[in-house]
């Protein structure tokens, strides 16, 4: 009885999510869509300025060549995060595991903009240093989740699973990866959403970015251009965390 | 059968176990029993290969563990452990299918395992099937991490202090169950406990541990009636070590006819039983401590049946003040009774068969 009423709850709980979920998916396709059918409240909340919508690019534009920084940087700290992990985690790492975790903090206490800044005579302007900057500074949530992750998993259960007679592969895809999951998606969703963010300043070096009006209304003192930069990097950072929730809730069991 | 031969378990230059040799029967349930530290879980482990030998030879059916990939030696041993061990993300059915699973079975001979097992520790499928290990009892999940370790059908099951984490109740039911599986599928078992009661309850043989030596591999009886040294004494306990003997002793080796008329013998011992068309017995009249004259009804409480231990048996003479209970077969009728002067005699009755007094018993 309880436990309908319970399930009932969450239900509803769920659809309520997912309403929220349509409609700000909806106003940030709008918005990078429509952006423009705003001119005439942008221009009515900041009469003093000459241009107050941004131009010269489109948002739609702006929005994919974002997403494929973020998509990038973001498959690039995941794989290598992941890698690490695992790595640390066997026999044959354990020793490196200390190593491991200062070295991805150290790459997290770097500010990205002074990594940016480095990694610009290096790799020249443009996507390419903005991408080593992202990557790096998204590692670190994704290894130390990795390895937190497989740290949960209890010593009995892998004892059983070794009594049973799986392999090491065996226990590590049948037993460990799946049971870690939840625990590593939130690693890769703390990364993701910060990458959302950090991204913008990849404009600073050149790189096109939700961050390129941004920067343009900072450096031009137009606050229009700013406000429409952040709305549209805000949106993205909320829907994605909120995709995140629910691959995070498919991915868990029981209670 | 299994063979342990002179087997050795060092580390840091300590023998943990220390040239152990012991045969198991096929079909036997042999118990490790011993301090904590003695190196029982480790002695075990070293069969299935969870921990690696120092020394010595483990022969199973024939074949030396050593020389079996680790994996493939696993799947034909049976691996239960205290607190289960169960996968939390896989439902029972998907738990207990593990090892049919990973030799590759078709999926309709899995689902039949799978049922047929559950079955056998009367789970019932439709309720159990798709649970998952967390919305399980103790007891349940205990029942399904035996289920996994049964199902390819394992030449030798390894049990790891399997009850040690269930509350003392649901522990009396799974021993009953264990013992009833062991019969049902005459499976070779090599079971770890440290609880003297439990070894006693189940075991065919009882190996006993202490600092890594085996100090004594007996039956249960003989290590009650015989014991190597003061260390198994004590460690059997020596305090209710009758009552520890009649857990392995039971009703139908004490059964004598049952009285169906009064003859006046000795106070508080004349009884007669009063039966039903049927033959099932209704009332005791007299062979109380009380009133030998009384008429008691009898009631399923304090009734026995064959396969009962004498120790239950004496239980129920106390808890029901009477000094006789009725023996009564599948059907109810009354085949036999049980009484305290039965009970008295238990000790020369032991000894002698235990081959102490052979001398007398052959002459």
């Amino acid at each position: 009885m309880s436990g309908a009423i319970q399930g009932a709850q969450r239900l509803r709980a769920a659809s309520a999510g997912n309403r929220a979920l349509v409609v700000l998916m909806l106003l940030l396709i709008g918005l990078t869509l429509g952006m423009g059918q705003l001119e005439p409240l942008f221009r009515a909340m900041f009469p003093d300025l000459g241009s107050p919508l941004y131009s010269r690019a489109s948002f739609l534009d702006l929005m994919l060549a974002h997403i494929g920084l973020v998509l990038v940087s973001s498959l690039i700290s995941v794989t290598i995060g992941i890698a690490a992990g695992l790595f640390v985690t066997r026999p044959v790492g354990r020793e490196f595991e200390p190593m491991v975790s200062s070295l991805a903090a150290i790459g997290q206490t770097f500010p990205p903009a002074a990594v940016l800044a480095i990694a610009v005579p290096l790799a020249g302007f443009g996507f390419a240093p903005t991408i080593i900057a992202l990557s790096l500074y998204g590692l670190l949530p994704v290894i130390q989740n990795t390895i937190a992750g497989l740290g949960t998993v209890p010593q009995t259960t892998l004892e059983a699973a070794r009594g049973n007679g799986m392999s090491r592969w065996q226990i590590l895809r049948r037993v460990e990866l799946p049971l870690a999951m939840p625990v590593i998606i939130a690693g890769i969703r703390v990364s993701v959403i910060i990458n959302i963010g950090t991204a913008t300043i990849g404009s600073t070096v050149g790189a096109k970015s939700l961050g390129t009006p941004l920067i343009a209304g900072l450096v031009g003192n137009n606050l229009a251009y700013v406000i429409q930069g952040a709305l549209l990097v805000g949106l993205l950072a909320i829907v994605t965390d909120l995709l995140f929730e629910r691959l995070e809730r498919r991915y868990s069991f029981g209670g | 059968m299994i063979e342990l031969k002179g087997l050795t378990k060092t580390y840091a230059d300590k023998n943990v176990v220390d040239d152990v040799s012991l045969t198991l029967d096929t079909g036997e349930f042999g118990v490790l029993i011993g301090p904590s530290g003695c190196g029982k879980s480790t002695t075990l482990k070293m069969i299935n290969r969870l921990i690696p030998l120092s020394g010595g030879r483990i022969i199973l059916n024939g074949d030396d563990v050593i020389e079996l990939p680790a994996e493939q030696l696993r799947r034909r041993i049976g691996y239960a452990i205290q607190s289960t061990g169960l996968f939390p993300h896989w439902s029972v059915a998907q738990n207990i299918a593990t090892v049919p699973q990973l030799l590759k079975w078709p999926k309709s001979r899995i689902d039949d395992r799978v049922d047929e097992l559950m079955a056998m520790f009367h789970l019932d499928a439709a309720e159990f099937r798709h649970k998952y290990p967390h919305q399980l009892s103790g007891g349940q999940a205990q029942r399904v991490g035996v289920a996994r370790a049964l199902a390819a059908d394992p030449e030798v099951l390894l049990m790891d202090e399997p009850f040690g984490a269930v509350d003392p109740l649901t522990r009396e039911v799974l021993q009953a169950e264990m013992k009833r599986v062991h019969q049902q599928t005459g499976k070779t078992i090599v079971f770890v406990t440290h609880d003297m009661d439990e070894a006693l309850q189940l075991a065919t043989r009882i190996a006993l541990l202490n600092g890594g030596k085996l100090v004594q591999y007996d039956r249960p009886i003989e290590l009650m009636v015989k014991p190597e040294n003061d260390f198994v004494r004590e460690f059997i306990g020596q305090a209710d070590l009758g009552l520890k003997l009649l857990s392995r002793r039971f009703v139908h080796q004490y059964q004598r006819e049952p009285s169906l008329e009064h003859h006046a013998t000795l106070p508080g011992l004349d009884h007669c039983w009063q039966l039903d068309a049927a033959g099932s017995p209704i009332a005791l009249e007299g062979a109380r401590l009380d009133d030998d004259n009384e008429i008691t009804e009898v009631k399923p409480e304090w009734t026995a049946t064959p396969d009962m231990s004498m120790k239950e048996a004496l239980s129920r003479m106390v808890w029901f003040r009477v000094m006789v209970l009725p023996v009564i077969d599948e059907n109810g009728k009354l085949i036999g009774e049980v009484g305290m002067q039965g009970i008295m005699g238990i000790e020369s009755d032991i000894v002698a068969e235990s081959g102490l007094n052979a001398g007398e018993q052959a002459s």
